[in-house]
């Protein structure tokens, strides 16, 4: 040890794992954040972002079905332009948007399905979050019996869906028939399967709605509502007042996920119907792949990212004006 | 579920030594998680593995047993992506194949890989693409052989076989198989292994109760006016639910197979004479999928199913005999009512024989048809349409361009093409003989033995789907337009108008 001192002061024999620990005890505090992030960023970078811009890249080529290459010479955006103006929907499994075949075309299937799912998962999880909020005798079974469709895997899920839709098995074509409501073979048919497809979704995802709003309700001050009672204030007053403003932000955070996870629907659609009946975006993409036109793909795959950035900055957006995001 | 805690000093005690404990800290639980097994991921990634390492355990102990048997340590190991049924049985397979003539130093070690077709297709794809020189050969989906060989990612048996072996499979084998599995110059690129053609299954004690005889039919087609109408009246005698059992989902099964049966059996094809363009002159051949013959049967399946009162059937054919749910129903849903008895009538590959003809379900009493037709043979708008019509299915085995091991691929194609092997293999996993001769000549093998020579006839009236590299495209295009024509709504002639419109389009489009 003392000769070890010794040489120290003398001349210190270079530690590289002191000195690495020095600089980082000297880094401003910002700095050691991003240092502590950078695995986190190498990681996304190699996992996400490389991939995505190599997609970008294969959608910037000819399709190429001659020959071993995945994709032909370099077109720039041309794939852009005839999937937007519709010159590209001839060639496609299924029309990319064609407004007058709305039950057959990807873009409006998908966007019918995440408004409808969407918007009706919103208000049973919200219904579902309130009541599970009160103190009731049995509250802890009735959250653990409203969150297992949730548990339940897409690949099931589907199976459940598709045996019951499945004439002479389920029990559900013969009086929806009668009623109207769907054709007896109602997993060819796309409005059939489309109900059918938006009804499991919202089987399956209210409850991961009511549990994120549950979580932003039970967050609420239980004083504030005392306040409310002192003051008089209606159930309905207090809703508008206290309740929604307060629970408004885990409330979109909830939909952003859920708007996302609708935007990219495939799962359900395979195991029930197919994307033959009902051609969601990811659909589109995955049946142009199999027709090896990769960069047809590629391009409505990137078409696709973009929507989806596009509603996530539209709700990060809407989350800042109301400063409680955190952003 | 592993939970990092921090201790609170951390962060309340100064900062450089919190930075010092914080890096330590990080460091040390991650090595304990590491340890424990924590990572989730890790779990996963293990048990996916784990099925491998169950394949190379096979494997191994193959090697290690043929070390056993004598075997040298010089001996060759071919990999092949096969099927589960063979790389289940492997041991035997490799056994039948010495026992046929290859050599017994050499190997071959089976995976499987992917679920479906697709899969398959898709993972076969990276890996030619890729270069890689194993798997050595794997079996390919005689429905999408032909674009692998167009882009040269297999290996041409015709420059790569011996001449005895390459003039027994053009001479011997169904010429169906082969014609898919043969390049635009000829030259054959893919060993068949078997075939696989669609019959009429149905209830013999049904049929005979009704007071029909439909086994002088087994090679002797019905025409579909007959079949619906005698099949109609069995079914009002019986009390099973369903009477004719088909598939039109919108799916494969129905471009390639179902709808391709039923316009051929009428004298219709999707692109002119099919002896010419069934496999070649993209962007030239006619497209014929809206000629009267195509429409008329698809009119003939509507009244199968929606009855005569109902817009676009035909009156002769007799009517409601198939329910409206074949229009969801792939092979599975269509084959489980009739094996459980359910059923009159079920149209459907061999696997089905063999499944229904099992002692529990309907043993002795099912029968087997050749597909009806609509317009005698030879009476179609073009050569090879008309008469009875099976789909072509099957697989084949094509051999890695950049194998090294081609020599010991050589003597396994030359004992699979042996009688003794194709109906040993027939026996063992089912599948059918490549060879008519040696089909009709396996009546001793259980359950499918009774059929044989329906099922030589099948193979010898079979046609194929169009496969070309367009081919995906286009029979997304036809699945949709048929099965809507075929819904309760469905005008056939409105959508074969609108099909032949689009596969204008993308043969147009084309430029090879």
């Amino acid at each position: 040890m003392a000769t070890e001192t010794d040489a120290g002061t003398a001349r210190s024999p270079i530690r590289v794992d002191l000195a690495l620990l020095n600089r980082i005890e000297r880094l401003s505090d910002t700095q050691f954040v991003y240092l502590m992030l950078t695995p986190v960023l190498v990681l996304l970078g190699s996992m996400a972002i490389w991939p995505l811009i190599d997609t970008f890249g294969m959608s910037l080529h000819a399709d190429n079905i001659m020959s071993s290459d995945a994709t032909g010479e370099f077109v720039g955006f041309e794939n852009y332009v005839q999937m937007l103006t519709g010159q590209a929907n001839a060639l496609l499994p299924r029309p990319f948007l064609d407004l007058s075949a709305p039950l057959t075309s990807a873009v409006t299937v998908t966007l019918i399905f995440t408004v409808i799912a969407v918007g009706f998962e919103m208000v049973l999880g919200f219904g579902m979050a309130l009541v599970l909020d009160k103190n009731f005798r049995g509250r802890r079974w009735v959250r653990v019996a409203l969150i297992l469709p949730w548990a339940v895997p897409i690949v099931i899920q589907g199976m459940i869906y598709y045996l019951i839709f499945t004439p002479g098995v389920g029990f559900a074509v013969d009086p929806l028939q009668g009623l109207g409501l769907i054709s007896g073979a109602p997993l060819a048919d796309s409005w059939s399967s489309l109900l059918i497809v938006i009804v499991s979704d919202i089987w399956k995802q209210s409850a991961f709605m009511a549990l994120l709003i549950l979580a932003g309700l039970q967050s609420i001050d239980r004083d504030l509502y005392n306040v409310a009672k002192v003051t008089g204030a209606t159930k309905l007053q207090e809703f508008r007042t206290i309740t929604f403003p307060l629970v408004l932000p885990t409330l979109l955070i909830a939909l952003l996920f859920r708007t996302i996870a609708a935007l990219k629907v495939y799962g359900t659609v395979v195991t029930i119907a197919n994307c033959n009946t009902l051609p969601t975006l990811t659909c589109l993409v995955v049946t142009t792949w199999n027709a090896n036109r990769y960069a047809s793909a590629a391009t409505i795959a990137f078409i696709m990212a973009a929507v989806i950035a596009l509603a996530l900055v539209g709700y990060l957006w809407k989350l800042r004006d109301l400063e409680y995001g955190g952003l | 579920m592993c939970v990092f805690h921090m201790t609170d000093e951390t962060t309340s005690n100064g900062r450089s030594i919190g930075r010092r404990r914080f890096v330590r800290a990080v460091g040390a639980t991650g090595v304990a998680a590491g340890l424990a097994g924590c990572s989730g991921n890790g779990d996963g990634g293990d048990g996916g593995d784990g099925g491998d390492g169950g394949d190379g355990g096979g494997g191994s102990t193959g090697t290690s047993t043929s070390g056993g048997d004598g075997g040298s340590s010089g001996g060759t190991t071919v990999e092949m992506i096969a099927h589960d049924e063979w790389a289940n049985v492997q041991d035997q397979i490799n056994e039948l194949l010495h026992e046929n003539g290859m050599s017994d130093d050499i190997t071959i070690e089976m995976n499987t890989v992917g679920q479906t077709t697709d899969d398959q297709q898709a993972q076969y794809r990276q890996w030619l693409s890729a270069g890689r020189t194993t798997p050595d050969i794997m079996i390919f989906d005689s429905g999408w052989t032909i674009p692998f060989l167009v882009r040269g990612q297999l290996l041409n048996l015709e420059e790569t076989l011996p001449q005895d072996l390459l003039d027994r499979v053009h001479e011997d084998y169904f010429d169906a198989s082969v014609n898919s599995a043969t390049g635009p110059n000829g030259d054959l690129y893919a060993f068949p292994i078997y075939p696989d053609f669609p019959t009429i299954q149905y209830r013999k004690d049904l049929v005979q109760d009704a007071g029909y005889d439909w086994e002088q039919y087994a090679t002797d087609p019905m025409t579909w006016e007959q079949f619906s109408v005698e099949l109609k009246d069995v079914y009002e005698q019986s009390d099973v639910e369903y009477g004719f059992n088909t598939q039109h989902v919108a799916a494969e099964q129905l471009s390639c197979c179902v709808f391709n049966e039923y316009l051929t059996s009428y004298g219709g094809a999707f692109f002119g004479n099919p002896e010419e363009n069934l496999y070649q002159n993209i962007g030239e051949r006619p497209v014929t999928v809206n000629e009267e013959p195509v429409v008329k049967s698809l009119q003939m399946a509507r009244t199968l199913v929606h009855g005569n009162d109902a817009p676009h059937t035909l009156d002769n054919i007799a009517g409601n005999i198939s329910p409206e749910a074949v229009a969801q129903w792939d092979v599975e849903g269509a084959r489980a009512p009739f094996t459980s008895g359910n059923a009159v009538a079920l149209r459907n590959w061999p696997y089905s024989i063999a499944i229904s003809g099992t002692e529990e379900n309907l043993g002795d009493t099912q029968g087997v048809m050749p597909m009806p037709y609509g317009v005698p043979e030879g009476e179609g708008n073009y050569p090879g349409t008309g008469g009875s019509t099976a789909a072509l299915g099957g697989w084949h085995v094509g051999v890695n361009p950049n194998s090294e091991k081609v020599d010991a691929v050589i003597e396994m194609l030359q004992a699979m093409q042996t009688d003794e092997f194709q109906k040993a293999n027939f026996g063992l996993v089912g599948w059918m003989p490549p060879v008519p001769e040696v089909l009709q000549d396996s009546t001793d093998v259980e359950i499918m033995g009774n059929h044989v020579e329906t099922l030589a006839y099948a193979g010898q009236h079979s046609i194929a789907r169009p496969v070309t590299v367009l081919w995906p495209q286009e029979a997304d295009a036809i699945e949709q337009s048929a099965n809507s024509a075929l819904q309760s709504g469905g005008n056939p002639t409105q959508e074969m108008d609108n099909l032949a419109d689009r596969l204008t389009a993308i043969e147009n489009d084309f430029e090879g």
